[in-house]
C-alpha cells in the first residue's frame, strides 16, 4: 500500500512535516505530522496522512489538524491525531475524534521498594497480580454497582471509588480533572450503555489494556524526577485500560446519531466515522455530557484497578500498600475531547481539543496541574510495548504553543495484528521475552501475546525523542518491564 | 467465491465480505464479525438459543443498516453472551432488515475468545457491485 506522500509533504524543520491545504479541497487549514526522517517512512507508507488531511475538513478546525509521532491509520481520525475546534465559529465536536474507549488512559504508581527487593518474589507478585485483576473479552469483576450507584458513578469518577474505600483522597489529586471531569450529564447514556457499564468496573478488558511492574534504569531529568518522587532502580506500576463497554456504546450511539447531523447543520467530511455535530448544538451538547459520563467511568475503572493491584501487593509482601509507599504518580488520558484555554494569535479563546491517541502535556504553572507538580509541568506518561520501556515526560510550554496543549501517547503500532500474528507463528512470545530479558508474561490467550509482540510496534524511543526534540514535551526517566499481565 | 475474508489494519481488525445477493452479503459480514471474535475456526457448543431481529430506521442508506445490523448482533452477543452462528435475513432494505439468528450461550470470562470488537465504525464503508455479485470492507474498532 504504497502512498505517494513524499512530494505532497513539506518538510518544516527536523520533527515537522505539513500538509499544505491545497492538498485535497476542502480542508478548512493544514495538516502538521511531528516525526522524524526514520519515523516518517512508516507513516507514509500507511493511511494515516490521509486521516490527517480528512480531520481538516471539521467545521471551526483552528490552526492545523495535528498527528504526533505514534500516529497510525485509525478510523476517521488517525491515532495520534490532536484538533481543536472554535464553538464561536461553528467549531463541532467528533465523537470519532475521540474514539470508541472513551478516556482510555494511563496511570503510574511509584513504590518504596528497589529491584533487588522485588526479584525473589516478582513471579508471586505477577500471578497475584494475575489473579487479582480480572481480565479478557468482556470481562467483568467483583467491584460492582447498582443502576442508582451507576448514575453516582457517572457524575462522580474516581471520588465514587474513594467513597468506597477503594484508595485515599491523595490518588484524586494526582488524577487528570481529579478523576471526575464537571459537566458529566446522564441523561444522554442510552440504556444499552448503562446496561454495559454495569459489571465491568475494576476490569482490565483485553486487546493492548495491560497491568505492567517496572524498574527504573534511567533518570534524564534528576530535578523534576526528584519532584515526582521517582529514582533509579525504583519499582513502579502502570495501568492502561479504559471506560470499557459503557465507552464503546456511547461512542457507538452518537457516531450513528450524528450522521443525520451531517445534513441537517450542512457539514462536509470525506469519512462518514468523522460524523459530528456543532458544539453548540443539542446533538453536541448531548454528547460532551455522555462522553464525560464514560471519562469519570474510566477514571473511576483504573481507580478500582488500582486498588485492586494494591491489594496484590500486600497479599505478596505482607505489608500495608501505604508502608510499600504505593503511591499514584499521575494519571492521564489519551482518547478524550476538553473544553480548555488556549491562545491563538494572541487571543485566548475556549476551545474544544480532541485528542484521538494524545496526551495532555500542560507546562509549569498551568492552573490544572496539582500544587506538588506546579514546578515541573504535568507527568506526562508513555507506555512502550512490552518488551522495551516505557517513558514519564513533563509538559511544557512548547506543547501550549503548538499543540494545545498535546504530546504522543505511546509507541504507536506499525504492524496490523493479523500481521503480527503471522510474524510471530510458531514463536512463544512469553518464552522468548523471558528468556532474552527476564520479563514475565501472564495473558489470557496466546493470540493477545503475539497481536501484541514488541514487533507490532514503533519505537517508542524514537516517538518520545521527537517530542522532546520537537519541545512538545521533555524526557524525565525510563521504565523496564518486568513483569506483564496481559488482557 | 469466498464469504468473507480478514483484512488488515494498522490498529484495528477489518473483514471484506461478499455475495451473490445483498441479503448474502448481510449475512457473510456477520459470519465474518464473528470469525474476528473468536477465530475461523471456532465452533460454538450447545444447544441452540433463537433470536429474531427487526430493525427499522428512517435512514435510506443501506450501508447505515448494515451497521446497524451487524452492531445488533453485537450487543447480542455483548449484553446476552450468545455467540450468533446461523443468520437468515428475511427482508432487506434501505430503511430496515428482519432477521432470524441463532447461537448458544457462552461464557465470555471462561472462554479464549481472542478479539474484542469494541464497534462497528462506518470507516470508508462502502457497500460495491460486480458482475460477481456484492462486497464491502468493514472495519472493526478492537
Amino acid at each position: 500500500m504504497a502512498y505517494a506522500w513524499q512530494d505532497k509533504l513539506e518538510k518544516l524543520d527536523n520533527f515537522r512535516w505539513k500538509i499544505p491545504q491545497s492538498y485535497k479541497p476542502g480542508m478548512k487549514v493544514p495538516g502538521l505530522i511531528y516525526a522524524s526522517e526514520k519515523l516518517l517512512t512508516g507513516i507514509i507508507n500507511d493511511k494515516a496522512p490521509e486521516q490527517v488531511a480528512n480531520v481538516a475538513f471539521l467545521p471551526g478546525i483552528v490552526k492545523y489538524s495535528l498527528a504526533m509521532p505514534d500516529i497510525h491509520w485509525g478510523y476517521g481520525f488517525s491515532i495520534g491525531g490532536v484538533a481543536a475546534t472554535d464553538p464561536e465559529n461553528g467549531g463541532v465536536i467528533a465523537p470519532g475524534g475521540i474514539g470508541y474507549d472513551i478516556c482510555c488512559g494511563v496511570r503510574l504508581v511509584r513504590s518504596d521498594l528497589t529491584l533487588d527487593e522485588l526479584k525473589p518474589r516478582l513471579e508471586t507478585l505477577v500471578n497475584a497480580l494475575f489473579n487479582n485483576i480480572p481480565s479478557g473479552v468482556g470481562s467483568s469483576g467483583d467491584i460492582k454497582a447498582s443502576a442508582k450507584e451507576e448514575e453516582e458513578i457517572f457524575l462522580k469518577g474516581a471520588a465514587w471509588a474513594v467513597k468506597k474505600g477503594y484508595g485515599v483522597k491523595e490518588d484524586l489529586d494526582f488524577t487528570e480533572d481529579r478523576g471526575s471531569i464537571e459537566g458529566a450529564d446522564p441523561s444522554g447514556v442510552s440504556k444499552r450503555a448503562y446496561e454495559r457499564g454495569r459489571d465491568q468496573s475494576g476490569t482490565l478488558g483485553s486487546g493492548n489494556h495491560f497491568l505492567e511492574v517496572q524498574v527504573i534504569d534511567e533518570i534524564y531529568d534528576e530535578e523534576k524526577a526528584d519532584i515526582f518522587s521517582l529514582f533509579k532502580g525504583q519499582i513502579t506500576m502502570m495501568i492502561h485500560s479504559g471506560s470499557r463497554g459503557l465507552g464503546y456504546q456511547i461512542c457507538d450511539d452518537y457516531v450513528k446519531g450524528m450522521i443525520s447531523c451531517l445534513d441537517k447543520y450542512n457539514i462536509n467530511v470525506p469519512d462518514r466515522q468523522l460524523a459530528c455535530a456543532p458544539l453548540n448544538s443539542p446533538e453536541g451538547k448531548s454528547y460532551l455530557g455522555a462522553m464525560k459520563c464514560a471519562a469519570n467511568y474510566a477514571w473511576l475503572n483504573r481507580q478500582c484497578l488500582m486498588h485492586l493491584a494494591r491489594n496484590a501487593f500486600e497479599k505478596v509482601f505482607n505489608k500495608s500498600w501505604n508502608s510499600l509507599g504505593l503511591k499514584l504518580v499521575y494519571d492521564v488520558a489519551h482518547n478524550i475531547a476538553k473544553m480548555e484555554k488556549h491562545k491563538v494569535d494572541g487571543k485566548e479563546r475556549l476551545l474544544c481539543v480532541h485528542r484521538k491517541g494524545a496526551t495532555r502535556a500542560f507546562p509549569p504553572g498551568h492552573p490544572e496541574l496539582p500544587e506538588a507538580y506546579k514546578k515541573t509541568g504535568q507527568p506526562v506518561i508513555i507506555p512502550g510495548d512490552m518488551g522495551t520501556f516505557s517513558y514519564v515526560l513533563a509538559g511544557t510550554e512548547g506543547s501550549m504553543r503548538e499543540t494545545f496543549g498535546s504530546t504522543c501517547h505511546g509507541a504507536g503500532r506499525c504492524l496490523s495484528r493479523s500481521g503480527a500474528v503471522k510474524v510471530c507463528a510458531g514463536r512463544s512470545i512469553d518464552k522468548e521475552l523471558f528468556n532474552k530479558s527476564g520479563i514475565i508474561v501472564r495473558a489470557k490467550t496466546r493470540t493477545t501475546l503475539a497481536e501484541e509482540a514488541p514487533e507490532a510496534y514503533k519505537d517508542v524511543g524514537e516517538v518520545v525523542d521527537v517530542v522532546h526534540g520537537a519541545g512538545l514535551s521533555k524526557k524525565v526517566c525510563r521504565m523496564r518491564p518486568l513483569g506483564v499481565i496481559k488482557g | 467465491m469466498k464469504p468473507f475474508e480478514l483484512v488488515d489494519h494498522t490498529a484495528d481488525v477489518g473483514i471484506k465480505a461478499h455475495g451473490s445477493t445483498l441479503t448474502e452479503l448481510f449475512e457473510n459480514a456477520a459470519r465474518g464479525m464473528f470469525a474476528v471474535i473468536a477465530g475461523e475456526k471456532y465452533k460454538a457448543q450447545g444447544s441452540k438459543i433463537e433470536k429474531k431481529i427487526e430493525i427499522n430506521e428512517n435512514k435510506d442508506n443501506l450501508e447505515e443498516i448494515l451497521v446497524s445490523w451487524l452492531s445488533e448482533l453485537l450487543d447480542i452477543f455483548n449484553r446476552e453472551k450468545i455467540y450468533l452462528d446461523n443468520f437468515r435475513i428475511l427482508s432487506l432494505n434501505n430503511n430496515g432488515i428482519k432477521a432470524e439468528t441463532s447461537g448458544v450461550n457462552i461464557d465470555l470470562y471462561q472462554s479464549d475468545l481472542y478479539t474484542e470488537i469494541k464497534a462497528v465504525t462506518f470507516h470508508n464503508l462502502k457497500i460495491e457491485e460486480d458482475i460477481e455479485g456484492f462486497s464491502c470492507t468493514i472495519i472493526f474498532d478492537v
